[in-house]
């Protein structure tokens, strides 16, 4: 590390002058704060440590459920502390904020270092810093200083090292490196920390997450887009075991009348346009309408069942023997009925007492409009009827649950994710190490000072010096 | 089915060879023969004696055996989940999904052994796959059978996000196991106890830089596979980051590993420190992986 702060680091290696506080001082004791490595080890450990509090305690649930799990008190606690949302408490989005400007402070103040150091192109140090090095060796050559340095310029060039010479009268002093790319690696992903929350901040101040809930054949409205969306089906596909395959949903976009295009969405395949998602996320059956209902016909009089139809949603059926004509023309999944209004309703999307409502009409004379329900076929008669009417079964209509998002900070995220991991691919891979020597003539040949340095893997750097060591030995040879 | 369980339950037997192997050479090379610094290749094979060298040989060729029969085990599977349901990944639930961090941690191992020469790693190492391999056959049948996916994992990232997220498990598993090694040795040294079994093992230094390798492999691939991840959930989910538990404890392990990287970079922080961190960080993959499946509900709850 010492090599380091003569190379890499000019300015920290002069001697910190009298103390002054002046605003100079306070600004570099604050970017030295910021940019410190204990900062981001504190702030990665404390990050680690309250991104567990989510996990644990359920998110974004009702009161209920919190006071029920872990009592009123607690509860209160949770609320003051933000548990129930923990990662959109400002303490968590101000750890992030700081992580942000740790990662840019470091960058600010470490990289034109680095940058100088990929543009340096002199070179010049003392010999006792050679000889001080971790990786030092000294070696005897045949030759003069010149050919000896020719040939190791030669040599560590060919091991992909750039390579910087300085030829003095007594002394030829050489700078190799190789690497540099793990360092700028490490930079590019400090900055992609930013560049991350910066997607992630513009999509949660000009996107949109909503939930739709859609029946086939309907076409609705997408105000944040300015378009119709059709839904023409929806179905699931199975395993031959049993299992689900896919859940599927064809939809049609309808811009300004005008049908623009269809896809078939299923979980893992979206539909996109003009930048908002449609995505297959839930079904379910619908509360208020059917497919199909199937109705037994009974005689009053005999309790026999005369005929069984099934009827279709909203489609006359004529049974001519019995001089009856049925539409199927509402259905409510949880029987409800409001007096003051005095309209019947669905009380929950649960399947708890459904009912259908038949139009019937009885030999040209009689009209009526029951309900009939499928727990309680004995509720209601017809007056003049010689038919009662009993729901026997019926299939609900399915709905799609559509997930309808935008997100413009999208593309910034993975641009940053991509910086992130060749960022950190490239220094973990390469590591940057550094060689300096000088060649010293002397009477029978020269003498190579060689020390080097590398800010990780010694092991492998170890092996790299101790074979280019063997290497100049044998250069003149 | 019953072809690749078999071929599984083959592969477990042989890495429990294996291990007893390497256990027997870590034994007869006990005697205190080692003038060479351990880790270095130039100084002869390691200095051994007697039938050191023998029992070396035949747990590295069982070694790789047992990990040919692995993926040929994983092939076989992944040819009968194309039969079954279309889809291939042989890493589908969480016995496959186990099956193959041991695959991946005797391949990196094995990478290892050929390129540091040193085989006394592989009593650790390789007892690392070995338990990975033993914890997946203990797994109930009905986790073991490959049933087809479920419409949410039905998709071709399941090839790329899991492999790479399990790789670096492996790679952690790798960096957990030399750390032990690293505790184990250091203490035998404190003691005073130069000549007994540990000796066998490389020095200090030489573990803790490979440990710290092993890290350098995880740290991008986790990376990756959590990015991985949020862009197969902006396609599933509807949202690239839904703070669901697995993709929480995912980032969690990382900020854990983002900090022991850094913290490498200062002084005082190789050696004992890094691998009680290391065999730390471990326990927190392993939570990632096993914990948050059958303990913590969420999105990922597949298995």
């Amino acid at each position: 590390m010492n090599g380091e702060r003569q190379v890499l680091v000019e300015k920290e290696a002069a001697p910190v002058a009298t103390p002054k506080l002046g605003w100079e001082e306070i600004s570099a004791e604050l970017a030295g704060f910021f940019a410190s490595i204990k900062l981001a080890m504190f702030l990665f450990i404390v990050l680690a440590m309250t991104a567990t509090i989510g996990t644990v305690i359920q998110q974004g649930e009702r009161p209920d459920v919190y006071i029920k799990e872990y009592g009123e008190e607690a509860y209160r606690w949770f609320l003051r502390l933000g548990f129930t949302d923990v990662y959109h408490t400002w303490w968590f989005t101000s750890l992030l904020a700081l992580l942000c400007i740790n990662s840019l402070t470091c960058f600010y103040k470490r990289f034109p270092a680095i940058w100088r150091s990929m543009m340096q192109d002199k070179v010049n140090v003392a010999l006792p810093f050679i000889t001080s090095m971790k990786h030092n060796a000294e070696i005897r050559v045949a030759g003069t200083k010149e050919r000896v340095a020719e040939g190791m310029v030669h040599m560590l060039a060919e091991k992909g090292y750039r390579v910087l010479v300085k030829n003095d009268p007594q002394e030829v002093t050489l700078y190799a490196t190789k690497g540099i790319m793990g360092r700028v690696g490490a930079h590019m992903a400090h900055l992609s920390a930013t560049v991350i929350v910066l997607g992630g901040l513009i999509g949660s101040y000009w996107g949109f997450q909503e939930f739709g809930v859609c029946l086939e054949g309907q076409t609705y409205h997408i105000p944040k887009g300015n378009f119709d969306l059709r839904i023409d089906k929806f179905w699931i596909d199975y395993h031959d075991n049993g299992a689900v395959k896919s859940y599927n949903s064809t939809l049609t976009v309808i811009d300004h009348d005008r049908p623009m295009t269809t896809k078939t969405i299923t979980v893992n395949d979206p539909l996109v346009y003009k930048g908002i998602w449609f995505y297959q996320s839930s079904y379910g059956d619908a509360w208020d309408r059917v497919e199909v209902a199937r109705i037994n016909i009974k005689e009053k009089e005999t309790d026999r069942v005369l005929k069984t139809v099934d009827l279709e949603w909203q489609k006359e059926v004529t049974v001519d023997h019995l001089g009856l004509k049925l539409a199927l023309t509402d259905f409510v999944a949880d029987f409800s009925f409001n007096s003051s209004e005095k309209k019947v309703y669905s009380k929950s999307v649960e399947h708890a007492n459904p009912a259908v409502r038949l139009a019937i009409q009885e030999r040209k004379t009689l009209r009526a409009t029951p309900w009939i329900f499928y727990h309680y076929p004995d509720l209601f008669d017809i007056q003049g009827s010689r038919y009662r009417f009993e729901l026997v079964g019926y299939q609900p209509m399915k709905f799609t649950g559509l997930q309808i998002n935008k997100d413009p900070g999208v593309n910034i995220v993975w641009v940053g994710s991509t910086m992130i991991v060749v960022g950190i691919t490239l220094s973990s891979f390469i590591y940057h190490r550094r060689l300096w020597a000088k060649v010293i003539p002397h009477d029978a040949g020269a003498t190579v000072h060689l020390g080097g340095n590398s800010h990780k893997s010694q092991i492998d750097f170890q092996k790299e010096f101790r074979k280019l060591t063997e290497r100049i030995k044998t250069i003149n040879t | 089915m019953l072809r690749s369980l078999f071929l599984f339950d083959m592969t477990f037997w042989l890495y429990l060879a294996a291990l007893g192997l390497y256990v027997g050479y870590v034994l007869a090379r006990r005697p205190g023969l080692q003038f060479a610094l351990a880790g270095l290749p130039t100084a002869g094979p390691e200095g051994e004696s007697g039938w050191a060298t023998q029992i070396g040989q035949v747990a590295t060729i069982v070694t790789i055996f047992g990990w040919v029969v692995n993926t040929l085990a994983l092939l076989t599977r992944a040819y009968e989940r194309l039969q079954l349901s279309g889809t291939f990944a042989p890493w589908s639930n969480q016995f496959e999904a186990m099956a193959y961090v041991s695959w991946a941690i005797i391949l990196g191992y094995v990478l290892l052994e050929f390129r540091y020469r040193i085989k006394a790693i592989g009593a650790f190492v390789v007892g690392i796959g070995f338990i990975a391999m033993g914890a997946a056959s203990l797994l109930p049948y009905r986790y073991q059978t490959a049933e087809p996916l479920v419409p949410a994992l039905n998709s071709y990232w399941i090839y790329i996000h899991v492999s790479v997220t399990l790789t670096s498990y492996a790679a952690f598993a790798m960096a957990g196991g030399l750390g032990i090694m690293y505790l184990l040795k250091e203490r035998a040294e404190q003691r005073g106890n130069r000549s007994g079994v540990l000796a066998a093992f490389p020095d200090l230094e030489t573990i803790d830089e490979l440990g710290y390798k092993a890290i350098m492999v995880g740290f991008p691939l986790l990376a990756f596979g959590i990015i991985l991840g949020a862009m197969w959930a902006n396609y599933a989910w509807g949202g690239y980051w839904s703070w669901d538990p697995k993709e929480t404890w995912s980032l969690i392990v990382w900020l854990i590993y983002g900090a022991y990287v850094h913290a490498r970079m200062n002084r005082g922080w190789e050696g004992r420190r890094a691998a009680i961190y290391a065999i730390f960080g471990f326990l927190m993959v392993i939570f990632c992986f096993w914990g948050v499946n059958f303990l913590l509900s969420g999105l990922h709850a597949y298995a």
